[in-house]
C-alpha cells in the first residue's frame, strides 16, 4: 500500500495542478473549444446521446485519430497503450487477463455497440477477436454501471462504437509487417446510397511463436515461449433507411484464430456473430430501439495428422432488447428491458451441456434542473428464472457546473455479477493437479463504488481529477485448494465467495491541443486493490495478479502538410507502470511452502509511429515499439511479453 | 455498386436467418465431434482403449483379435477391439523386496519449474506385482505402454499403408524390449501438489510409449504424439504394426487411444 503521507501528498498536488491549470486558462480568457475528441456524443453513461462534456456520468474516449496514431491491431494493444491502470497480464497458459483499475475480465463488461460478448477463458473475453479496424471510437465509463447494463459491469464498461458508412464509395487496403513474422492485412469497402448502406471488412493476422530467456535463478514461474496467434476477421454491417423515421440495421461476422502451443493439436478459435436492430423516431420527443443479437464463441482443437477439429466449448448468447428514449423538456426519460439466453457447451462442466436465462427492465430519468445541475437516476431488476435470483440495482450521477468550464460530477453505482455456469458446474481434472471445482451455492457479487472528479475543459486544454472507491461483497473468486477427504487422490479447487474485497484509486489526466499540428496528453493512475482473503483471513492464492500501483501514459504527437501531396504524422507514445512486490506462493501448487515476495521491476515503454501522407490515397507508416528496447530480466507473468525493440512498416491506400 | 449493396444486404440477412434459426449455435457439422464419437467412427483395424484413467492398466491381446477375425464374428470382434482386460494397479503395501521390484515409488519433479528431467527419488512402497491376464500382447496405461516380452522399433512411417510387403525389411532393425521403469508410470497423485509424484515400478517399453508423449512445463500439459508406425515382433518371432491414431476422444478428453493395427504383418 502506498504510505498514507505519499497519498495525501499526491491528492495535493493533484488538486495544486488542477486549480494552477483553472487559473491560468482563466487568466488568458475563453476561446472555442479546439479539440474535436470532446464533441464527442456518447451514450454509453446514460444510454441515451449526450456530449461528452455535458453527461452527468464521467466518460472517458478513445477517438478514430487516438487509434490510428496507436498503430495497434486490437484493442489489448489499444488500451495497454492509451489508459494508465490498464494492464494485460497472463494466468496459466498465457491465457491473456485483463485488470482494469482492479477489476478483472468478468467485473469489467466489454461492450460492442451495446452487445454482450459470448465466450471466456480464465475470466475474460477473447480480446483478439476486437480488432481496430472497424472501430470509429470507444468510451469507457469506470465504476459500477450494473444499473444501465445489468451483471459483469461492476468495474465498469467499455464500449466499442463501430464506424458509420459515410462515404458513397471508399476502399481501403492496409498491410504491415514486423518482427516474428508478424503480418497484418486489411481490407475495408464501404458502399451507399440515398437508402442502403454496406461495409465489409477483413482482416488477416499473423505471428509466430518466438522464444524469451530469463537470467538463472528465477523466484517463480517464468515465460519461455510466446506462442504467435494467426487470425481472421470477417465482419459485414448493412444499413437501411425505410423511411425518414425508420432505420434498420444487420450485420453478420466470423473471427477465427489458431494458436500453435503444440504442433500436433493446435488450438482454434472462432466466434459467429449476427444482429439485427431497428431505430424508431416515433416523433421529435421520442425513439424505440429494438435489437436482437447472437453471439457464439466455440474452442477446439485440431488433431491435424487426423485431419480432426473436435470442439471442447461453444458459447452461445441470443440477446433481446428494447430501449425507448423520450425527452420531457430538456430531462430525459430512458427505460428498456432485456432477454438473455446463454447456452454453454463444455465439456469441463457436468454435465457438459447448459443453458441460463435472464431478464431484466431498468428505468432511468435524465433531470437537467439547470445549466449548472444535471441528475441522472437509474433502477434495475434483473430475473434469473433458472436460479431463482434477482438483484435491484440503483445509481445515481450528478454533474455541477459551478464555473464556466468545470463540472464537478459525482456518483454512486451498485455493481452485481451473477456466478457464471463455468462457476457453478465446473467439474473438471487438471492433469491430476487438481479438480477444479464449481460451486453452485456461490452468491452474487455486489458493490458500492462512489466517485468525484473535476474537469476543467477551456480553449486548448483539458484537465481532469478523478477519485474512486469500490467495495465490494462476496466477490467470487478461486479459493485455496484442499483435499475433500483423506482418501481423495485429487485436491479440488473450488469457487468461493469472499467476504469482503476493496479497491480504490485516483486518476489525473491533462490534454492540450495547441494547434491542428500539436498534441498531448498524459495521464496518471493510482490503484490500491486490497488482498484477497477467504472468509477465515488466509491470503487467496489468486492466479491473477494485482494491479500495479502507479501507472502513467504520455502522448504527443504532430502533424503537418508540406505540400498539397505530402504530409507527415508523428506519434509518440509511452507508458510507466510502478514496481510492485506481490506476495506469492513460492510453488503455487504446494501452497505448505509458504510465500513469498516477488519483485517485479517497474519499467517503460514507448512507440514511435510515423506516418507518410502522400496525397489523399496512400500512407506509408513505420512503428517502431518498444523504442528504447527494454527488455525484462525475469519474463514472470505479470512482465511485458517483449524481446527487444519491434520495426514495422505498413502501406495503407484508400480510395 | 448499389447492387453490391444489395448483394451484401441478401447475404447479412441469409446469416441472421441462419443465426436465428438455433439457440444452441450454428455451424457443427464443420467440428468433428458432433454427429458421432470417436467411438463409433472405429474401423475394423482399430483399436480403441480409453486409457483415461490413472489406476489401471488396459490389456490387448492381438491373437485373440486374429481369431475373432477368422472366426467372421464381427460383433464379437467389434466388441473385442473396444472392450479390453482391465487390471488395476496394485497399491496395499507389502514386505521389502529387493531393488528393481513392484511397488510405487515416489519420486519428486521440477513440475512447475524446469519439467520433468529435474528429478530426485523420494520414497519406495512396495506393493504386490502388477497382475496380467493369461494372454496379452501389450497393455496400456494412460501415454504409458508395455508388452508381454515382445520388442518394438519405431519407424518413420507414418501411415501403415507405407509399410513394405513384409516385416522382414526390418530383420535387421533395432528393435528394444521392455526396460525398467520407476519414475513413468503415474499413479499416485496425492502429493502433486508438493510435486511428488508415486509412480509403478514395472516394465514398460520406452519406445512404444513414445507415441505419446506429455510435457511439462507448460502447466496444464500438452501431449504431442509423432504419428509413426511401430513394428512390435513377438516372442515367437511373428510381428505386428501399431500406430497411435489419436489419443483424443471426441469430447477432447486425452488417453482415450484410438490404434491402428495390423497382425500378423
Amino acid at each position: 500500500m502506498l504510505p498514507r503521507p505519499f497519498s495525501l501528498k499526491l491528492c495535493a498536488l493533484s488538486l495544486a495542478l488542477m486549480t494552477s491549470a483553472v487559473a491560468a486558462a482563466q487568466q488568458k480568457g475563453d476561446s472555442a473549444l479546439v479539440m474535436p475528441e470532446l464533441r464527442q456524443v456518447v451514450v454509453t453513461g446514460t444510454r441515451s446521446p449526450k456530449p461528452l462534456l455535458k453527461t452527468p456520468v464521467l466518460t472517458q474516449v478513445i477517438s478514430q485519430e487516438d487509434i490510428r496514431l496507436s498503430d495497434a491491431t486490437d484493442i489489448r494493444e489499444l488500451l495497454t497503450q492509451v489508459l494508465p491502470g490498464v494492464e494485460f497480464t497472463y494466468a496459466q497458459n498465457q491465457q491473456v487477463h485483463l485488470n482494469f483499475s482492479g477489476f478483472g475480465g468478468q467485473s469489467v463488461l466489454l461492450l460492442v455497440d451495446g452487445e454482450r460478448l459470448a465466450g471466456e477463458t480464465m475470466d475474460d473475453v477473447d480480446f483478439s477477436r476486437l480488432s481496430t479496424l472497424n472501430i470509429d471510437h470507444i468510451e469507457i465509463v469506470k465504476g459500477a454501471s450494473s444499473a444501465l447494463y445489468g451483471s459483469n459491469a461492476a468495474g465498469g464498461v467499455i464500449n466499442i462504437i463501430t464506424k458509420e458508412i459515410v462515404k458513397p464509395l471508399g476502399v481501403t487496403i492496409a498491410a504491415r509487417l514486423g518482427r516474428h513474422d508478424s503480418q497484418r492485412y486489411s481490407a475495408r469497402l464501404e458502399t451507399a446510397d440515398s437508402h442502403l448502406g454496406n461495409t465489409f471488412s477483413l482482416l488477416r493476422s499473423a505471428e509466430d511463436n518466438y522464444s524469451l530467456s530469463s537470467d538463472a535463478e528465477a523466484k517463480a514461474r517464468v515465460v519461455s515461449t510466446v506462442f504467435g496467434d494467426k487470425t481472421w476477421h470477417f465482419d459485414d454491417r448493412l444499413s437501411y433507411r425505410l423511411s425518414p423515421s425508420l432505420r434498420l440495421s444487420g450485420r453478420a461476422g466470423y473471427f477465427f484464430r489458431q494458436t500453435e502451443r503444440s504442433r500436433e493439436t493446435p488450438e482454434r478459435y472462432r466466434d459467429f456473430n449476427a444482429g439485427l436492430r431497428t431505430v424508431w423516431t416515433v416523433d421529435r420527443k421520442s425513439s424505440l430501439e429494438a435489437a436482437w443479437s447472437f453471439d457464439q464463441y466455440d474452442k477446439s482443437s485440431y488433431l491435424r495428422q487426423q485431419g480432426l477439429d473436435v470442439r471442447s466449448y461453444s458459447d452461445v448468447q441470443n440477446a433481446v432488447r428494447l430501449l425507448y428514449n423520450r425527452n420531457i423538456g430538456a430531462d430525459v426519460l430512458t427505460a428498456g428491458a432485456d432477454f438473455l439466453y446463454d447456452y454453454l457447451l463444455n465439456t469441463k462442466l457436468s454435465p457438459a451441456r447448459r443453458s441460463d436465462k435472464s431478464a431484466d427492465a431498468f428505468a432511468q430519468y435524465d433531470m437537467r434542473i439547470n445549466d449548472l445541475w444535471e441528475i441522472v437516476a437509474a433502477l434495475r431488476y434483473d430475473y434469473y428464472p433458472d436460479r431463482d435470483m434477482n438483484r435491484l440495482t440503483p445509481k445515481v450521477s450528478l454533474r455541477h457546473t459551478p464555473l464556466p468550464h468545470l463540472n464537478v460530477r459525482f456518483g454512486y453505482g451498485m455493481g452485481f455479477r451473477a456466478p457464471t455456469l463455468k462457476e457453478m458446474y465446473y467439474n473438471f481434472d487438471m492433469m491430476g493437479i487438481w479438480t477444479i471445482e464449481g460451486n453452485p451455492r456461490l452468491r452474487a457479487e455486489t458493490s458500492h463504488n462512489f466517485n468525484l472528479s473535476m474537469e476543467y475543459t477551456r480553449g486548448r486544454y483539458s484537465f481532469l481529477l478523478n477519485g474512486y472507491c469500490n467495495s465490494v461483497r462476496n466477490k467470487i473468486t478461486s479459493g485455496n485448494p484442499y483435499y475433500a477427504s483423506a482418501d481423495e487422490l485429487t485436491p479440488r479447487l473450488p469457487y468461493v465467495n469472499i467476504r469482503r474485497f476493496f479497491v480504490s484509486g485516483i486518476e489525473a489526466s491533462a490534454r492540450a491541443r495547441w494547434s491542428r499540428r500539436l498534441s498531448a496528453r498524459l495521464s496518471y493512475a493510482y490503484v490500491h486493490e486490497q488482498t484477497m482473503r477467504s472468509r477465515d483471513g488466509e491470503a487467496l492464492a489468486s492466479p491473477y495478479l494485482p494491479s500495479r500501483r502507479h501507472s502513467l501514459t504520455g502522448h504527443i504527437d504532430w502533424s503537418r502538410d508540406f505540400s498539397p501531396r505530402y504530409g507527415l504524422d508523428i506519434a509518440l507514445d509511452g507508458r510507466l507502470l510502478s514496481s510492485m512486490d506481490n506476495k506469492e506462493y513460492i510453488n503455487y501448487y504446494d501452497i505448505s511452502q509458504g510465500m513469498t515476495s516477488v519483485h517485479y521491476p517497474a519499467y517503460t515503454m514507448w512507440k514511435l509511429f510515423v506516418c507518410n501522407r502522400f496525397s489523399k490515397h496512400l500512407r506509408l507508416n513505420l512503428t517502431l515499439d518498444n523504442l528504447l528496447n527494454y527488455r525484462p530480466r525475469y519474463y514472470y507473468l505479470n512482465s511485458p511479453l517483449t524481446d527487444g525493440t519491434n520495426v514495422m512498416i505498413g502501406l495503407e491506400l484508400a480510395l | 455498386m448499389a447492387e453490391w449493396g444489395r448483394r451484401a444486404a441478401v447475404l447479412v440477412c441469409g446469416a441472421l436467418a441462419v443465426a436465428l434459426t438455433s439457440c444452441e449455435g450454428v455451424f457443427s457439422g464443420i467440428y468433428d465431434n458432433d454427429s458421432d464419437s470417436g467411438e463409433q467412427r472405429l474401423k475394423a483395424d482399430e483399436i480403441y482403449i480409453d486409457a483415461a484413467d490413472w489406476d489401471y492398466w488396459y490389456y490387448v491381446d492381438l491373437d485373440s483379435l486374429l481369431t475373432l477375425r477368422s472366426s467372421g464374428d464381427s460383433a464379437a470382434l467389434y466388441r473385442a477391439l473396444r472392450t479390453h482386460d482391465a487390471r488395476p494397479i496394485p497399491r496395499d503395501s507389502v514386505e521389502a523386496v529387493p531393488a528393481d521390484s513392484a511397488g510405487i515409488y515416489t519420486y519428486w519433479f521440477d513440475i512447475f519449474g524446469k519439467g520433468l528431467s529435474v528429478y530426485e527419488r523420494r520414497s519406495y512402497r512396495p506393493t504386490a506385482s502388477q497382475a496380467e491376464p493369461p494372454h496379452w500382447t501389450f497393455a496400456v496405461h494412460r501415454d504409458n505402454v508395455r508388452t508381454n516380452g515382445c520388442a518394438v522399433y519405431e519407424t518413420s512411417y507414418t501411415s501403415l499403408s507405407q509399410l513394405p510387403d513384409s516385416s522382414a525389411a526390418f530383420r535387421d532393425a533395432q528393435f528394444q524390449a521392455d526396460t525398467w521403469s520407476e519414475r513413468d508410470v503415474w499413479t499416485d497423485r496425492t502429493a502433486m501438489l508438493s510435486c511428488l509424484m508415486g509412480s509403478e515400478g514395472i516394465k514398460i517399453n520406452q519406445v512404444l510409449s513414445s507415441w505419446l508423449t506429455v510435457n511439462i512445463p507448460p502447466i496444464p500439459p500438452t501431449f504431442t504424439y509423432n504419428g509413426h508406425v511401430f513394428i512390435l515382433r513377438l516372442p515367437d518371432g511373428r510381428c505386428a504394426a501399431l500406430r497411435l491414431k489419436s489419443y483424443m476422444d471426441s469430447a477432447g478428453t486425452k488417453c482415450k487411444l484410438t490404434i491402428e493395427y495390423r497382425f500378423p504383418y
